[in-house]
């Protein structure tokens, strides 16, 4: 089995489990899961950029959607309601 | 054999971005809070960008020499054939000085979305956009 | 169980459809060969061989980013500047407490000192990450994003007045903010201005020497790479993104007095 397989292979079961988080982030009701699943697809994607030879990419996307963006998220949940009525 | 599953994973990544942007536009229009809403903003930005660097891969140009990154390692060089394997091997640089610009202003958005949020909240006492439209201050 | 059983469903379509479209031909792969503006950013963005064209930088997005397209980031720096102040008009007129942290507020002793012995090192690693921006993977904005996670941490773990107490209130970090923006705009004027008082032809936003102006900034010193102007932009584009991320915070996290509407 060649490299390029394994690279292609590796980026597909990435990609699946990206499909998986955002799914399960669009039924969550509870907010703060649905923050972490947020994270979760961001960790994802940011292994699908490395795939794609882009380290650029991976250095932006990792503080910025993994870091920065769910702690300003669970700082306004804590600040308003916590969970999505019917 | 080798071609078509190299083929056929290719495609499975292709769509299943497209998946993830038909699921984030449902979650956007159709989930009545305002979070909710910002959390599915956020990941329609990241697929579109996704799609962008997708562009921009070049496939192996032989089974044993890989593609790289647009970046030169061996900088002080003296004959050029150094330069020339790089440029048969690199990836497209432009899509990615393309998609730092879009995350920059895409974060921008959210953090002005996120400040507003908040203002809404002191208002209206709720965050459910049924109830806000409802209510017209 | 019902959420197992739409995600089945969900990745079943995913790899059924995939196969159809690869086994009738119709799906996308992509190409041995590049377009032609990719073959020139790639030859003249580290060529001894070509000194007009070149930008002497090895790493060809950072060139790509802050000398053929420096236009683009400077417009979107100012982007991410009006979100910022978007933020502070927002909060203008909220009067906001001012308590001393005490021992017993925050987390436990243990992690009160990891947190103590990992900030300092994040911070290491984030301005490696900037200041390197013309010869590794990198750059001001990447730097500037990783140094922002340290307030956000300090925060939690000691307490909400931690950062007040410590002297980094949001006057300061609007200075701090205002110095980088500053200094951006300095550097992008600075060999125009030169070319002007010197009597000689030159541009704004230029590098080095082009083939109408004999101007340029020093790209080398004493061997290493200092690669023109791209330095001195991921220096103040580091400083004033990791302040204007602290300026966020500060104004989001701190509690407010009861306001009387």
């Amino acid at each position: 089995m060649s490299l390029d397989l394994l690279i292609y292979a590796v980026g597909a079961f990435a990609s699946l489990m990206s499909v998986v988080a955002v799914y399960l982030a669009l039924v969550e009701r509870d907010l703060v899961k649905a923050v972490i699943y947020s994270a979760i697809q961001s960790v994802f994607y940011s292994l699908l950029f490395y795939l794609f030879m882009s380290p650029d990419i991976v250095l932006v996307y990792l503080p910025v959607a993994g870091g920065v963006l769910p702690a300003l998220l669970l700082v306004l949940i804590s600040k308003t309601e916590r969970f999505e009525r019917e | 054999m080798v071609g078509f599953l190299a083929e056929y994973m290719f495609t499975v990544i292709y769509l299943s971005l497209f998946v993830n942007l038909g699921l984030s536009l449902f979650g956007l229009f159709y989930k009545p809070h305002y979070v909710k809403k910002l959390i599915m903003l956020g990941i329609l930005g990241d697929t579109l960008n996704m799609f962008a660097i997708f562009l921009g891969y070049r496939a192996w140009p032989s089974p044993t020499t890989p593609s790289r990154p647009p970046i030169l390692l061996t900088y002080p060089f003296e004959n050029a054939s150094v330069l020339v394997e790089f440029t048969s091997r690199a990836v497209d640089p432009l899509p990615q000085a393309l998609v730092l610009t879009a995350v920059v202003i895409g974060l921008a958005v959210m953090v002005f979305l996120i400040f507003l949020g908040d203002n809404l909240f002191k208002h209206y006492g709720t965050l459910d956009m049924r109830e806000i439209r409802r209510l017209r201050g | 169980m019902k959420r197992v059983v739409s995600l089945a469903v969900l990745v079943t379509i995913v790899l059924g459809m995939s196969l159809l479209l690869a086994l009738s031909g119709q799906s996308f792969y992509p190409s041995e060969n590049l377009r032609w503006l990719a073959i020139v950013y790639l030859n003249t963005t580290y060529n001894p061989y070509l000194p007009d064209f070149t930008v002497w930088s090895p790493e060809a997005v950072t060139a790509i980013v802050w000398d053929y397209r420096g236009l683009d980031t400077l417009y979107e720096t100012t982007v991410f500047y009006l979100a910022i102040i978007s933020g502070l008009a927002l909060g203008r007129g909220v009067k906001r407490l001012n308590q001393k942290p005490t021992d017993e507020s925050g987390l436990s002793p243990i992690v009160k000192t990891v947190t103590k012995i990992t900030g300092p090192m994040i911070l290491a690693v984030a301005a490696s990450i900037g200041l390197h921006g013309h010869l590794t993977p990198g750059g001001g904005f990447q730097g500037g994003a990783t140094a922002a996670v340290v307030p956000v941490v300090f925060i939690v773990v000691f307490s909400s007045f931690y950062l007040l107490w410590k002297g980094v209130s949001s006057q300061r970090m609007l200075t701090l903010r205002s110095a980088g923006l500053i200094g951006i705009g300095l550097t992008s004027i600075a060999l125009f201005l030169a070319g002007l008082l010197l009597g000689l032809p030159s541009y704004v936003f230029q590098n080095i020497a082009k083939a109408g102006s004999p101007l340029s900034m020093p790209y080398d010193v004493h061997g290493a790479l200092l690669s023109g102007t791209l330095w001195w932009f991921n220096l103040f584009e580091f400083l004033a993104v990791s302040s204007g991320f602290t300026l966020a915070f500060i104004i989001l996290m701190t509690p407010e007095a009861e306001e009387k509407w």
